[in-house]
């Protein structure tokens, strides 16, 4: 009311902040935008890093083009979580949607925080086969590591493979 | 195509309580008044405060309209605005002593160049559009020349 004592005050906090990709990074994004993915294979354990480090964190060595090794674009989902988006401002979610870790076939490690698609989302489960519903080539993005799939993979959807068993990816959840 | 930085925006849209001292200096505000409280000991502070700071003691209830004109008692230039600054050119950064207050509050003065700047200098309040309640009811402060009005 125009009239009414003044008793809250609006006091928006707002960061805006641009992140530069390193050399790595944007190797790793031309390729997603040629609709590859790819890893860092370790010459010394033979783990492979997805999206690639640059060195391998257990050997305590560097890796470089040299160890480029291709990835699948299917793998299986080792834990996902459902969102029901609170419609909180500035909220762009309407519908409930399932994200989830996915070990990817040839990477060690899951990639996290991936949307799945053209599936309903109680049906989505721990050893689902799932591979990349792929933007088309003009709208990839391709950006630093942590977003690049989401700049160039619309989502995954489930690929009609039978699940895998819990024991074959248990190592690898995380 | 290169590869762009990737943007990204983090906000936080905080709403405070007020107390009864800005409170009542914000709902001035978005009436058009500059309100300043009385100490104990009869200073006019502005922006005001709920303890006198010179004693510690609770102020009274006392308030006391200013301005909307008064002096400049310090400056800085701002060249290059920020994006979030509060004048898209270049602008200073003021302690404006009002007229009937004993304390400066800093506020943006808009005086189009460094030059016409001074310590002593008379200005007064320029109002926003539309006041809500909020310090940018105050757009800025601009030179006021009392003979040209």
């Amino acid at each position: 009311m125009a009239d009414e004592p003044v008793t809250t005050m609006e006091q928006m906090v707002s960061l805006e902040y641009k992140i530069h990709s390193t050399p790595l990074q944007r190797s790793y994004g031309r390729a997603l935008r040629e609709g590859r993915i790819t890893g860092h294979k370790c010459p010394e354990c033979s783990l492979v890093y997805s999206p690639p480090t640059g060195f391998c964190s257990l050997c305590v060595v560097p890796t470089s083009e040299q160890h480029e090794v291709e990835i699948a674009d299917r793998g299986t989902i080792t834990s996902f979580t459902i969102v029901d988006p609170i419609q909180y401002r500035g909220q762009e979610e309407r519908e409930v949607y399932a994200l989830a870790s996915i070990l990817l076939d040839g990477a060690s490690g899951s990639i996290g925080q991936q949307r799945i698609g053209d599936v309903a989302p109680d049906e989505v489960r721990m050893g689902m086969r799932v591979e990349a519903a792929w933007l088309p080539e003009e709208e990839r993005k391709g950006g630093a590591a942590q977003a690049a799939l989401g700049g160039a993979i619309r989502h995954w959807r489930p690929n009609g493979e039978p699940d895998r068993p819990l024991e074959e990816f248990a190592e690898h959840i995380i | 195509m290169a590869v762009q930085p990737s943007t990204y925006k983090l906000e936080f849209p905080y709403k405070r309580s007020l107390g009864p001292v800005v409170g009542t200096f914000l709902t001035g505000l978005r009436d058009r008044k500059i309100l300043g409280i009385c100490t104990s000991a009869g200073r006019v502070l502005v922006p005001p405060l709920e303890y006198d700071p010179e004693t510690g003691d609770a102020n009274p209830d006392d308030w006391r309209e200013v301005g909307p004109s008064g002096a400049v008692e310090g400056w800085t230039w701002v060249e290059k605005p920020g994006p979030k600054q509060p004048l898209g050119h270049a602008f200073a950064w003021a302690l404006v002593k009002l007229d009937g207050a004993d304390t400066a509050m800093l506020h943006a003065l808009d005086a189009g160049s460094i030059d016409r700047v001074q310590t002593g200098m008379r200005v007064r309040a320029r109002w926003a559009a539309e006041t809500r309640g909020h310090i940018t009811d105050i757009e800025c402060f601009e030179p006021f020349d009392p003979a040209e009005s």
